[in-house]
Formats: structure tokens, C-alpha cells, sequence
């Protein structure tokens, strides 16, 4: 009775998502960042490969940011 | 000629209570970018009102009407929805002046509710509506956002831990905009297509629009600019209570409450779970603050919101329960709404009048 009022794959399927989404995109923002950070770091310490390698880093990352907010407006348009 | 004025009416509440809704939720999709100093307030307040405003256009599906799922609709009447209407704004206006952030789409439902039960009895209701769509996701929303919000901060913290502070502070002050910016949208989206629906519903019902209709363009339009004004009147006092007195935020607390938020929204949005952004957003607040330091969250703040929280439904249900007696005194014509219309609109301006000039911007606190 209960399981049929309170819809639980749909309650599942939600954490879980939520869970993987959230810290995802909190992982994926803060190691871009990181990279950030790391890149003019290294840069002042005249380390330029390290430095490009961390740049890449936070690029990508950066990148997957990107696409969590595309995929988050595409849930919201496909409605 | 009677039908007709009581569906203006209910086109002009339903359009007030999309304006509550702009300034009451909006203020907790920007609080926290206005606290930690991610943007100055009325930009913030500007940028959320403009993506609310987008966020009406985006989906028209006027499926989502938030009452269909909780009350028989082959009950509703223009004056079932208006009393309803009155109750959800009256509980956002008693809400926004003790600036405690409450669901406005609680609000709704538990006015229109409070209304058929009094029009028509407790067969109105649909219990396990109310239950599954209402009251279960009411107690997950916050909850969930407090976990992952939680999860969250102690990932940034780790992973940006050992940089310098004024890269990471510049850093998730952007991040914010961004995750701000997708609240906004997702909640122009989500709520003023509840205004839509609602007058679209007085609109057939009055035989205006033929059943199953789309909402005409300028109820969209309408409903559209009404939650984006809302928005930018900004709703200080909640802004205050959101972004200042639960916990005093910095920039990755903040992005952390917000990309949880987002995350938590559209996940359930995705998955047809339907959780309210007040819930979420400010369980998402609590969340960052306790997984610092748990005495970082001010509990009486939150207790205060967690009773806001309960005695939404009921209350909301109560006055427009008793919003819909009052007008059945004056019989089933527009007398009954045209009075409690004055009297709203004359209780609103006092209380305007008395807390307007209390609820300055915020200022920035975070680091």
C-alpha cells in the first residue's frame, strides 16, 4: 500500500540520481578549480608542463560542468 | 455576465499569486549568491527574474497543474480556485512577513484543498495524492538536499583545500551564478506553469476555452511577467533568512547548497518526484553549515522554518476554506469574491506599508 502511494523506484531513482548529480558536479567545479590554482602555482614556480598538465585538468572538469548544465536544461525543455 | 467577473477574478489572483510566488521562492534561489557576495542583489535579483521569465516559456505542459493530482477536478469551480488562491497568497504574505521561507506550491494546494473540502466535503480529496505527490517528497526534499549539500562541501573542501584562498573563494562565487542561475530557470519553469494551469482551468471552465485546450499565449505571457516582477521586487526579508540567519556562508558552502539544489530539482524533475524548491534549497543551506560544523547551523532558524514547513498545508487549507464559506454568504454570484478581493487587497497594502522599509538588501558575509 504504502509502496504504491509513495512511488518508490521514482524515490529511488531520485536520490540516487540527485546524489551522483550533486556531488559530481561539486567534484567536477571544484577540480577546475584545483586546476586553476595549480596552474598559476606552478606557473610562478616556473614549472610549465606541470603547470599546462593542471590546466588540462581543470579544463576538462570544466567541461563537464558544461555538459551537467546542458543535460540540466534538456531535462527541463523535455518535460 | 456573474461568471465572467468572477473569472477575471480568478485570472487577476492567479496572477498575484504567481507575483507572491516570484518574490517568496525566488528569494531562496538567490539568497545565497547575494550573501556570499557572488553578485551584488539586484543583479542577482535581475538575472533570476529574467530566467524566470524564460523559464515560463520553456514547457507549456499544463499537465503539471499542481491541484489535479490531490482534489477531483470535476468538483473544481472558478470559486473553489479562487478561495484557494486567496488562501496560498494569504499564507506566502504571513510567511514573507516573518520572513520564513515556506513551499508556495504547499501553499496552492493546501488553499485549494482547504476550499473543496469546504465546497464540497472530504470526498474532494484524493488521499493518496495528497500523500505521495504532497506529503512524502515534503519530508524527502530537505532531507536529501541536507545529505548531498553535506557530501558535497566536505568534497570541496577536500579537493581545493590547500589552494589559496582568493582563487577558491573567485572560483565558487562564479560557480554560483551558474548554479543560481539554473535554480531561477527550473523554477520559472516549474511554477509559473502552475498559474498557467489554473487559469487555463477557470478559462474551460467557463466554457471560454474548449476542453484540453493549451494555455493561449498570453496567459503564458502573463504568467511569465508575473513571476519574473515578483522576482525583481525581491523578497528581502526571506533573502535574509535564506542567505544570512540560518548559517553564515562562504562561497563553496554556498555553491555546494546551490549545485546540490539544482541537482536534487532536476533529478526529481527528471524522475516525475515532485519536490519543492523552498524545501530543497534551504535543506541544502542547513546541510553545508552542519557538515562543517554542526552548531555552525542556528537550530532556533531552522526550527522556526521546519514549523513554517508543517503548518503550510493546514494553514493555507484553513483560510481557504474559509475564504470559500465567507463567499458563499453573499450565494454563488461575484458579490462574495469582488468582497474578499477588497479585503485582501486593502490587508496586502497595510502590510506593505508597515514591512516594506524593513527589508533592506542583504549585504554580503562570506569570504
Amino acid at each position: 500500500m504504502i509502496a504504491t502511494i509513495v512511488h518508490t523506484d521514482e524515490l529511488l531513482q531520485t536520490i540516487a540520481a540527485s546524489v551522483v548529480a550533486g556531488l559530481g558536479v561539486t567534484f567536477l567545479f571544484s577540480l577546475a578549480i584545483w586546476g586553476a590554482g595549480q596552474f598559476v602555482e606552478l606557473s610562478r614556480g616556473e614549472r610549465p608542463v606541470a603547470a599546462t598538465a593542471a590546466l588540462v585538468v581543470g579544463g576538462f572538469a570544466l567541461a563537464g560542468v558544461a555538459a551537467a548544465i546542458v543535460i540540466g536544461i534538456l531535462v527541463m525543455t523535455s518535460k | 455576465m456573474s461568471s465572467d467577473i468572477i473569472l477575471i477574478i480568478v485570472i487577476g489572483t492567479a496572477l498575484a499569486f504567481d507575483f507572491t510566488n516570484g518574490f517568496h521562492d525566488t528569494a531562496n534561489v538567490v539568497a545565497t549568491s547575494i550573501s556570499t557576495g557572488a553578485a551584488r542583489p539586484q543583479v542577482a535579483i535581475g538575472f533570476a527574474a529574467l530566467l524566470n521569465f524564460v523559464g515560463a516559456f520553456i514547457s507549456i505542459s499544463v499537465a503539471a497543474t499542481v491541484a489535479k493530482d490531490v482534489v477531483d477536478a470535476e468538483v473544481i469551480t472558478p470559486t473553489i480556485v479562487f478561495a484557494g488562491l486567496i488562501g496560498a497568497i494569504a499564507w506566502n504574505l504571513i510567511t514573507w512577513y516573518f520572513g520564513l521561507p515556506s513551499s508556495s506550491s504547499h501553499a496552492l494546494i493546501g488553499g485549494v484543498v482547504g476550499s473543496a473540502v469546504a465546497a464540497v466535503g472530504f470526498d474532494a480529496v484524493i488521499a493518496e495524492g495528497l500523500v505521495g505527490k504532497v506529503l512524502i517528497p515534503a519530508v524527502v526534499a530537505p532531507v536529501l538536499a541536507f545529505l548531498v549539500a553535506g557530501l558535497a562541501i566536505g568534497i570541496s573542501y577536500r579537493v581545493v583545500g590547500r589552494q589559496r584562498p582568493g582563487i577558491v573563494t573567485r572560483g565558487y562565487r562564479y560557480g554560483q551564478i551558474l548554479s543560481g542561475g539554473l535554480l531561477a530557470l527550473a523554477h520559472g519553469t516549474n511554477d509559473a506553469q502552475k498559474t498557467m494551469g489554473i487559469i487555463t482551468l477557470a478559462l474551460i471552465a467557463n466554457g471560454t476555452l474548449a476542453a484540453e485546450s493549451d494555455p493561449p499565449f498570453w496567459v503564458i505571457a502573463s504568467a511569465a511577467t508575473a513571476i519574473a516582477l515578483g522576482t525583481y521586487s525581491g523578497g528581502w526579508r526571506i533573502i535574509k533568512t535564506t542567505g544570512t540567519r540560518i548559517i553564515k556562508m562562504d562561497a563553496a558552502q554556498g555553491f555546494s547548497a546551490q549545485g546540490a539544489g539544482a541537482a536534487v530539482i532536476l533529478a526529481s524533475t527528471h524522475f516525475g518526484f515532485p519536490l519543492s524548491t523552498t524545501h530543497v534549497i534551504n535543506g541544502g543551506v542547513m546541510g553545508s553549515g552542519a557538515a562543517k560544523r554542526l552548531s555552525a547551523v542556528r537550530w532556533g532558524v531552522a526550527g522556526n522554518i521546519f514549523v513554517a514547513w508543517l503548518l503550510t498545508l493546514p494553514a493555507a487549507a484553513a483560510i481557504g476554506g474559509l475564504t470559500y464559506g465567507f463567499t458563499r454568504i453573499f450565494g454563488t454570484g461575484a458579490l462574495g469574491p469582488i468582497l474578499v478581493t477588497l479585503m485582501a487587497l486593502s490587508l496586502i497594502a497595510v502590510a506593505f506599508a508597515r514591512r516594506a522599509r524593513g527589508g533592506a538588501p542583504v549585504e554580503a558575509t562570506g569570504a
